[in-house]
């Protein structure tokens, strides 16, 4: 499957900003079953300083700066992506290793892999594993079950408990509100699920990337009607990292392109920065467009 | 005196040391002194407790003078130096020189692992918990590295000699490691206090080491910045003036030359760090840090970062600046690490440290976590991540209800606590109630990178605990500092090192100019000293007006208190006041000297003055600092002095602020370097006191008034601008109007005249950056003061003195004096605006509230 993917964020300011450094999180990373094959990033108003870089995580991170007044600041990011159909469609998720005993594993194996995973189990800025978390996670762990088969059922008992709603969060807004109001968007159930894994000792990690909607029946797709999506994935020593969406109650596969992970939404914000001046009322639009070139 | 003749005196008995059996420094288990310590104590013992005394209350006199102090919350501590030292044996301080200078080496290998391939957590050596739940580790960091051999540059560990003998490491410090400066601090007083002591007992000195790290950071400068030939430029980066150890900064930016900046004396453009300066922008190449990792950049770290530079971090990764240490070493404090310590050495070595750590416990580990749980009342507790609200406690201080807290603390967040087998460290002499008594004792030393090893401070920080059977020595828990004497033994050695010293070669400082915030400051304390001078100035005179044998007549009065209104802009005050507030003005009069919430009052102005000058510490000598001093206990006793009632002569208590404010401007004007900085402080007092003077005439001398109030007004200007004597002895009893502004405006021989001081400000101005040239039109400051000058020259004192038929005022005299207020303003603007930086504080593009702890 091939995309085309195009990514523009639109800061307007209420009064003018006389410098900028930011931090973008945009283009997509490779992965095992994903390469990206080229891009263009335009800053309007140019940037003094621009900065590619890979990051601790492997992401593809961008470092620029915007040394002169300006009221608005445009990135346009647009890039060609391949992703493989590797990732199992139809994987049986009631074989491999039961939960207890994944936990004991990563505990105590000693393979490279599953020493680096556990980074992925601990507490992070945004996600803070607690006891509400645990009590909520354990209805899908139920004795002997493999690990994989109880985080679909987390997976979807997130997608089923939870009211999407858009206007409820930010993202700044605690796990612990998510969970008591049952709301939230596909960041918050990334970190919920997230969250929930820590509580119960695993190791997972939050994925931001695209997923590629597709037009109702009939009507032609409005470009840039897209979003930036968001899930997570967890570790299952020996046998490697495994994805879900709680968002839309599946396993990520060919439809779902990856931008870049890490231990939560703040390792990876597809653009932060810093702003002297002016600022005050923004007005932010965000258009993001998903074209299948060929598949 | 000599020792025998001391012995017999009776007071001489309690200068014996009276050590208590522990593992003592100066004394033998059989309580015998060690053969190091009789000099040093047979010395004291000569000085006798009146003597000691003396020399203590000498330090504690520099320590002010200098401004040493450790701000606590809730205020600045003074700093407290022990007369008495600790005293070490070179041979024996070689073996701990050599074992900091092996564990500087290990650290310097584990930073560069934990950011590089991570090999101490591939192969087993330490939990991935200790290095991946620690707040130290800056993914964001992550293959960065400096120029050279080493990663880690300054390194200081905290340590305790144990009842074994042995000297024991409680912690490392290794972000931004404070306290040599204190340490040099110290022994620049003890030099002072005890110079025979200190040439007799053949101290090793500190000076290679502070030699070494200016080189270093020579050496650290990237190489693309060097291109050109000149020396690096190196700056020191304070959180600013109420960070802890701000003292210590200043003093350490004075010593070795370097700039003091704060992070908004920093930007970033194209790729490079730049000091603001008030001839633009100046490049620098290496920081040295004082500012802890998160708050550096708010870009990549912590987002509400006000301390940092934005855009730092990514200059770093491109090798455009160099930060000592660099970012993400606060991983190296972490007390987990230290228990595995020993076996990353074997890893890395092949053998243990040589000088060791306390046994350390990690609760994250399970085995461990049990025996602290269940051994706590003989451990010491912290957290790993050191923050100043998170001290390390000891399990046997603990209440039952402490105790259940930290077990429930600890349970919850293993991860997070350590703990030591608790050390007991041995103790030493300390002057304590007029006694040498025995306190325990920590030692902080010093390392610095060289090229190819690294070389260690000889001695360093040592405290002594408050009293002898405190469990931790800290700061906080009111220990005191000492200089530590390492004794070379032989006269030869301390030759040899010192013709070492010279030897080596000397680091080159260049001279990059001051932040403009510097230049601001200045300026403020020069505009908040005038205004306080003036304002207490007048009210003395006001008291004493107030007060005198005579009686006022009311149109006086009430034209006094209506220039004390004016003058310090404590409006509404006398110029709304109904006839209640002017037959009781007293309550109104104090509020104006006292009320430190309001603008304007005496207490406000020196308030901010102080302030002022507490940012820009390390502009300001020793004397200055003292007067700064004297008027801080000034303004405090104020309160005091004149609470007891308008009847007890108020304008005495004002009188040794008077004092002190003139002594402050001797000082400015006698002992400051005529740079740049010294040139705003004087064009603040400049601009203040013209400003000032002005409003004090429109105040006093523009109402058209009877006769008697006239003269009264006339006095009393003069003797608030210290004119009075003078004006007597030239015009006797004629005290006419015409004679006063004759002295007040035009009189170039009187240092107070309008004109004199309008001169003074053309000829500062002429010095400032980019004023002198030849360019055909002249500033807008210059333009101020040229048109300020002129006006005045070109009055009429016939006109000036002439009433207006139509109002009681004289016109044209409020004229002129408006317009130069006017011009005032005018110039303080234009230098504002183009000196100093405006910029405000960085915002978040996205309000980003998480932070780890």
């Amino acid at each position: 499957m091939l995309y085309r993917i195009r990514h523009i964020t639109h800061y307007q300011y209420a009064a003018a900003v006389s410098l900028a450094y930011n931090l973008a999180y945009l283009l997509p990373r490779n992965t095992e079953y994903q390469t990206c094959l080229d891009h263009q990033l335009t800053v309007f108003p140019r940037a003094s300083k621009m900065q590619q870089r890979v990051d601790y995580f492997g992401n593809h991170s961008h470092s620029f700066s915007v040394e002169e007044s300006h009221r608005e600041l445009k990135v346009d990011i647009s890039s060609t992506v391949r992703v493989a159909d590797m990732r199992l469609i139809d994987m049986n998720l009631d074989l491999g290793n039961s939960w207890e005993s994944a936990l004991q594993m990563l505990q105590h194996r000693s393979d490279e892999n599953t020493l680096k995973a556990r980074e992925f189990a601990l507490d992070s800025n945004a996600v803070r594993s607690s006891d509400d978390l645990r009590q909520y996670a354990q209805t899908s762990f139920s004795a002997g079950r493999p690990l994989l088969s109880a985080v679909r059922d987390l997976t979807h008992r997130i997608y089923t408990d939870f009211i999407y709603d858009p206007g409820f969060t930010t993202i700044s807004t605690p796990l612990a509100d998510v969970l008591s109001h049952r709301r939230g968007v596909c960041q918050d159930f990334a970190h919920l699920a997230i969250g929930c894994l820590r509580a119960m000792g695993f190791a997972a990690r939050y994925i931001s990337g695209y997923l590629e909607t597709l037009p109702p029946p009939g009507q032609e797709k409005l470009v840039g009607s897209d979003a930036s999506h968001a899930w997570f994935a967890v570790y299952s020593p020996g046998e490697g990292w495994f994805e879900f969406d709680p968002t839309n109650d599946n396993m990520p596969a060919q439809q779902h392109i990856t931008t870049a992970w890490g231990r939560d939404y703040t390792d990876v914000a597809p653009l932060k920065g810093v702003i002297f001046e002016g600022g005050g009322t923004q007005n932010l639009s965000v258009s993001v467009d998903v074209q299948r070139l060929e598949g | 005196m000599s020792q025998s003749q001391s012995q017999n005196l009776p007071e001489v008995e309690s200068l014996s040391y009276l050590h208590n059996g522990e593992r003592d420094e100066a004394c033998t288990a059989g309580g015998e002194l060690r053969d190091h310590w009789q000099y040093l104590l047979s010395s004291l013992r000569d000085l006798g407790p009146a003597g000691l005394d003396e020399r203590t209350q000498k330090i504690g006199r520099i320590l002010r003078d200098d401004g040493a102090s450790y701000n606590v919350a809730g205020g600045a501590a003074e700093w407290g130096l022990d007369p008495v030292p600790l005293l070490l044996q070179a041979a024996e301080w070689q073996a701990v020189e050599q074992g900091l200078i092996e564990r500087a080496q290990l650290l310097d290998l584990v930073l560069k692992d934990i950011y590089g391939s991570q090999d101490i957590i591939r192969k087993g050596l330490v939990p991935p918990e200790v290095i991946y739940s620690h707040p130290g580790f800056i993914r964001a960091c992550h293959h960065t590295r400096l120029p050279g051999q080493h990663q880690l540059i300054l390194h200081a560990a905290d340590l305790v000699r144990a009842a074994d003998n042995r000297w024991m490491v409680l912690g490392d410090r290794t972000q931004a490691p404070s306290g040599s400066g204190y340490a040099l601090e110290n022994r620049i007083v003890m030099q002072r206090v005890f110079p025979m002591v200190f040439r007799n007992s053949r101290v090793l000195r500190m000076r290679q080491f502070f030699n070494n790290l200016r080189l270093q950071m020579q050496r650290l400068a990237p190489p693309d910045n060097m291109q050109n030939g000149e020396p690096p430029r190196v700056v020191i980066l304070t959180p600013g003036a109420y960070s802890e150890t701000f003292f210590e900064h200043a003093c350490l930016a004075n010593y070795l030359g370097y700039p003091l900046v704060q992070g908004k004396d920093l930007t970033v453009r194209r790729g490079y760090v730049w000091m603001k300066t008030l001839d633009g922008l100046t490049r620098v190449d290496v920081i040295v840090r004082r500012v802890d990792d998160h708050y550096c950049d708010p870009v990549e770290l912590r987002g509400d970062s006000q301390l940092g530079v934005p855009g730092l971090l990514e200059v770093v990764r491109a090798g455009q600046v160099v930060l000592a240490n660099p970012l993400g070493s606060g991983i190296l404090e972490s007390g987990a690490l230290m228990k595995y310590l020993p076996a990353i050495s074997q890893y890395f070595f092949g053998h243990p440290l040589s000088l060791p750590s306390a046994p350390t416990y990690w609760c994250g580990d399970p085995d461990d976590r049990n025996y602290v749980l269940q051994n706590l009342e003989r451990l010491r507790i912290e957290h790993t991540h050191r923050q100043s609200d998170s001290s390390a406690v000891c399990g046997v201080n603990l209440s039952a209800e402490q105790r259940l807290q930290l077990v429930q603390k600890i349970q919850a967040q293993p991860l997070h606590y350590v703990a030591q087998d608790y050390v007991q460290p041995s103790q030493g002499p300390c002057w304590r109630n007029r006694a040498l008594q025995a306190r325990p004792l920590a030692l902080r030393a010093f390392t610095v990178a060289t090229e190819a090893s690294y070389l260690v401070m000889p001695g360093g920080l040592a405290r002594a605990a408050a009293e002898a059977g405190d469990l931790l020595i800290s700061n906080q828990l009111g220990a005191t500092s000492k200089d530590t004497w390492v004794l070379s033994g032989e006269a030869a050695e301390t030759e040899a090192f010192s013709a070492a010293a010279i030897a080596e070669p000397y680091a080159r400082v260049v001279d990059i100019g001051l932040p403009s915030r510097v230049a601001e400051n200045l300026f403020w304390v020069g505009r908040y000293a005038k205004r306080s001078d003036m304002a207490l100035r007048l009210l003395r005179t006001v008291f004493v007006q107030l007060n005198g044998a005579h009686m006022l007549p009311l149109e006086a009065e009430r034209q006094l208190l209506f220039a004390v209104t004016q003058v310090t802009m404590t409006y509404p005050g006398f110029t709304e006041a109904g006839e209640n507030l002017f037959n009781n003005p007293e309550r109104e009069l104090m509020s104006v000297v006292l009320d430190a919430e309001r603008a304007g009052s005496i207490t406000a102005s020196l308030n901010a003055m102080l302030s002022s000058a507490a940012e820009v510490r390390e502009m300001l000598s020793s004397d200055t600092q003292r007067v700064m001093n004297d008027i801080q206990d000034g303004v405090q006793q104020l309160e005091a002095t004149l609470s007891t009632g308008m009847a007890s002569a108020p304008e005495e208590a004002l009188d040794p602020l008077v004092t002190a404010m003139f002594a402050l401007a001797g000082l400015f004007q006698e002992s400051m370097f005529r740079g740049v900085s010294w040139h705003f402080l004087q064009l603040g007092r400049c601009i203040e006191k013209a400003y000032q003077s002005a409003t004090l005439m429109r105040s006093l001398l523009v109402p058209v008034t009877g006769e008697e109030t006239e003269a009264i007004c006339i006095e009393s200007i003069l003797q608030t601008s210290e004119a009075l004597t003078i004006f007597r002895r030239r015009f006797r009893a004629d005290t006419r109007l015409y004679n006063a502004l004759a002295m007040l405006l035009l009189d170039r021989s009187n240092p107070r005249a309008l004109l004199y001081q309008l001169e003074l400000m053309r000829g500062y101005l002429g010095n400032l950056p980019g004023m002198n040239t030849n360019m055909p039109q002249i500033s807008r400051e210059q333009r101020a003061v040229t048109e300020a000058i002129a006006s005045v020259q070109l009055a009429r004192l016939d006109d000036l003195v002439t009433a207006n038929t139509d109002n009681p005022i004289r016109g044209e005299l409020d004229q002129l004096l408006v317009r130069v207020q006017e011009l005032m303003n005018t110039m303080a603007v234009a230098i504002s605006d183009r000196f100093f930086d405006h910029t405000d504080g960085p915002q978040q593009l996205v309000d980003n509230p998480w932070t780890m702890d």
